[in-house]
């Protein structure tokens, strides 16, 4: 059989899913001009509660509010939330905070408004925060931003392998089809653009019911998706997405008794730290932090 | 357009034309299109009652409706796509049921071989059933039937709403021919994939960056996992319309996979695995990752030219 490989680790030449393989191999590892160095390190934190969901499997706002907030202090290391999020998120900024709207996996309402609330609180004008996805582009306040915050589940999909806090940018440009070629190898670009870089304060991995297969025309079944209860928080986005991977082909091998690769490879991950140098995709190179309940964490 | 009267009833037949058109929507052979199948689909099954009416999809409107996939689908030639909700009864699920017209009998095989786990059951043609969702093609059609959450009276539903479907598809059709040029030794059918899209491609094995192939709607292409004597290989063939882009296609991608000028025998990667490349007339061979040189060299023998010559 196959070698194992991992998600992170494209340079292993083949990979198996599904009784087919995807061969992995030229340009993975090239930082080409419009690159920069990543960081050296990445931190990231993880924080789960076993509370996060309600016994009808709805979030529990309070409690996503609270994890965010312990999240963002710890990634941080600073004591107070409050102050935490003052480090972030300036008086004076105007606020995005993108988050998606996938009909059977979106970004809880809850948590967009804990953020809401957490900006405002920072100083900013309640006028200048608001929250989208699919309008982005026409958007107002979008489009005099200084910064973002990037929140959304963590999921399979088509094009991409995984919809990640990278692949979450694509509704920043006109045609986001334009990025589907190669498994979304390009999705680092996006961030390259000048309403984009440097903006992004903030990414939030939702990872309370993540979805780590899909089936069907509508790409979901509820057989695929789990209470993880968890939330994956960094400012590298590549950090974030990297260790979320890990977690979702974690699932991945415990659910199907196989080394099930994720198909297609999401390799956007790590093109986004070698040729666009937008974090750091390593796993030896992440700091994570675990914070609460880690019973079945996967990593 | 013939202006023809009749009596005193004028009658375009262009008109006519276009109301037979929509009769058929897309049929072929005398099967019934979409327009057909719409008033045709099932009200009730087991208990699962239709909500609302049908809604039909077009190349545009089917991106408001697979949100974030539908190219999957007009990679595969889509035209249309009907569309019916069923109600459970209280505490089941509702269902969805999706019937897709391809462009073809071998494209609504293709979309079918996107996904291919599941159990097979006798529905359509190669019906499979997997955590609530039957999926089965027959004609130029595709369909899908997913319960949104699964249980055993959820299932019946699913398959006999499939059934009741498959039942209104008069016309089977064929697999692609292609297909059928894959060398049976060793041949893990339910790995088998018919594609033309570099896009699909790279959902199921991944060649490396950019579109060496180039794969295009004239350019059918099989892919296929064996497995002899415990060694694994995977095997893609692609039809294209001339040899001089069949050449093209070989140099391309021998360069990537062996460094080197497709036709000779199989060499080794650097990963250990052993990968051929050659060109049968307007025929493209490749073997990937074959688990020693012996199978390797094998599929690339066993596969031949296009029938005519090609």
């Amino acid at each position: 059989m196959f070698r194992r490989s991992t998600v992170i680790t494209r340079r292993d030449f083949v990979r198996v899913g599904g009784g087919l393989a995807a061969v992995g191999l030229l340009g993975a590892g090239r930082r080409d001009a419009e690159g920069q160095e990543p960081p050296a390190r990445s931190r990231v934190v993880l924080i789960r509660r076993q509370d996060a969901l309600g016994e009808d499997g709805s979030p529990d706002g309070r409690v996503l509010h609270e994890m965010l907030n312990e999240a963002v202090a710890a990634l941080l290391e600073i004591a107070e939330p409050a102050a935490a999020w003052k480090r972030l998120i300036r008086p004076g900024d105007v606020v995005g905070i993108k988050s998606n709207v996938w009909r059977n996996l979106a970004t809880p309402p809850a948590l967009e408004e804990a953020i809401r609330v957490e900006v405002v609180a920072a100083g900013v004008a309640p006028g200048d925060v608001a929250v989208d996805d699919r309008g982005v582009l026409e958007n107002p306040v979008f489009k005099r931003a200084t910064a973002f915050i990037n929140v959304r589940p963590m999921r399979t999909h088509h094009w991409s392998g995984l919809g990640t806090c990278l692949k979450n940018m694509i509704m920043f440009v006109p045609r986001p089809a334009d990025y589907h070629g190669d498994a979304c190898a390009s999705l680092g670009a996006i961030w390259k653009l000048p309403e984009l870089a440097g903006k992004v304060r903030l990414n939030i991995l939702v990872m309370l019911t993540p979805q780590f297969h899909g089936v069907g025309p509508h790409s979901f079944s509820p057989a695929f998706v789990w209470p993880y209860k968890g939330l994956i928080v960094g400012i590298d986005p590549v950090a974030v997405d990297a260790t979320g991977a890990r977690i979702i082909e974690a699932k991945r091998r415990e659910h199907f008794g196989e080394e099930r690769p994720i198909s297609p490879p999401p390799h956007h991950i790590q093109i986004a730290d070698t040729r666009y140098g937008l974090g750091v995709s390593d796993p030896q190179r992440i700091d994570l932090v675990r914070l609460g309940w880690m019973e079945n964490a996967l990593i | 357009m013939m202006r023809v009267q009749i009596g005193k009833v004028v009658v375009w037949s262009g008109l006519l034309s276009l109301v037979l058109l929509l009769a058929t929507c897309g049929g072929r052979s005398g099967a019934p299109g979409l327009a057909g199948l719409r008033g045709q689909l099932p009200d009730e099954a087991r208990g699962w009652r239709a909500a609302g009416g049908v809604e039909l999809y077009d190349q545009e409107s089917i991106f408001s409706y697979i949100d974030g996939h539908a190219e999957v689908y007009l990679a595969y030639g889509m035209t249309g796509c009907l569309a019916r909700r069923y109600n459970g009864p209280p505490g089941e699920a509702d269902l969805a049921l999706d019937v897709f017209e391809m462009g073809s009998p071998a494209d609504a095989y293709g979309v079918f071989t996107y996904d291919r786990d599941g159990e097979r059951v006798e529905i359509g043609r190669d019906g499979l059933y997997r955590y609530g969702w039957l999926s089965f093609w027959k004609g130029s059609f595709f369909v899908s039937v997913t319960a949104e959450s699964e249980s055993a009276a959820a299932r019946e539903a699913v398959l006999e709403l499939g059934r009741s479907v498959a039942a209104l598809i008069t016309v089977a059709g064929a697999p692609p021919a292609l297909v059928g040029e894959l060398p049976p030794d060793g041949l893990d059918a339910n790995s088998v994939r018919f594609l033309h899209s570099q896009q699909i491609l790279d959902t199921h094995l991944w060649l490396g960056e950019g579109a060496v192939l180039g794969l295009a709607p004239d350019t059918p292409a099989a892919l296929a996992h064996y497995l002899r004597d415990g060694w694994s290989a995977h095997l893609l063939l692609v039809d294209y319309p001339d040899e001089g882009r069949a050449e093209r296609a070989a140099a391309a991608i021998a360069g990537r996979l062996l460094a080197g000028p497709p036709g000779g025998g199989p060499a080794l990667g650097q990963e250990g695995r052993w990968h051929g490349v050659q060109q049968r007339g307007a025929r493209l061979v490749v073997v990937i990752g074959a688990a020693n040189e012996e199978l390797a060299a094998a599929l690339l023998s066993e596969t031949g030219a296009p029938k005519g010559g090609g």
